[in-house]
């Protein structure tokens, strides 16, 4: 058994599985940040796969998801939510999540992979991440 | 674990489609549905596709989701400027 594998279907279910449940009842703002929060999480599923089938091309889907989903969730903050509805539930554990998982993820797979353009790639990708969880949660949260 | 990874993407995107299908606001379905592109991009990226997974992503994660909320609400101020 591939333990990067299991992460990612364990990320799978236990990340994306809510978020989708979330995304797909409840408010305008509850469906924003569940959004939000499921690119975050695809990304990091991504990059675990990439190592899991041992193929570093996958990589560039992850690039591609920290790029268009911070981009996406704009979207829908833009035109989608209220001027003064408040803060949506659960907008409040976007950037701890995200200041958490992305570590947890990158830098044991910059361990594996080692120094060289590969891990400058991730750390990149990591950086990513974070810009836009906080760009987004700001989005969100203004409304 | 391969095929446990098949499976699990393949019941997400069955979830999200079905939950995109149950949502009747046009602007709530387009958050369900942009969540529906990221389980496709999974579902082809475990089935070793990941070009296709790539162009998903392009078009179903901010695309799609875009031209639909203009057009949702392109036509709620049409109907507002109707009924004045």
């Amino acid at each position: 058994m591939n333990p990067w594998l299991g992460g990612a279907a364990l990320l799978l279910v236990g990340g994306l599985g809510p978020s989708l449940w979330a995304a797909a009842s409840g408010g305008a703002g509850r469906r924003v940040v569940a959004q939000n929060m499921a690119t975050l999480l695809l990304c990091l599923v991504f990059l675990l796969l990439a190592q899991g089938y041992g193929r570093t091309a996958y990589v560039d889907l992850a690039l591609v998801v920290a790029v268009l989903g911070p981009a996406g969730t704009l979207v829908f903050a833009r035109l989608l939510l209220d001027r003064d509805s408040g803060d949506p539930p659960g907008a409040r554990w976007l950037t701890p999540v995200v200041a958490v998982a992305t570590p947890a993820t990158v830098i044991p797979l910059c361990i594996v992979t080692g120094p060289g353009r590969a891990t400058v790639k991730l750390v990149v990708i990591g950086l990513l991440l974070l810009a836009g969880g906080v760009a987004t949660t700001r989005a969100v949260r203004r409304g | 674990m391969a095929d446990v990874l098949v499976v699990l993407a393949l019941m997400f995107v069955a979830a999200a489609a079905t939950a995109a299908v149950l949502n009747r606001d046009p602007a709530r379905q387009a958050v369900v549905l942009s969540l529906l592109g990221l389980g496709l991009a999974v579902a082809f990226t475990v089935l070793q596709a990941p070009d296709v997974g790539l162009s998903q992503l392009g078009v179903g994660s901010a695309l799609t989701p875009l031209m639909i909320l203009l057009t949702v609400r392109k036509v709620r101020k049409g109907k507002g400027r109707g009924r004045e």
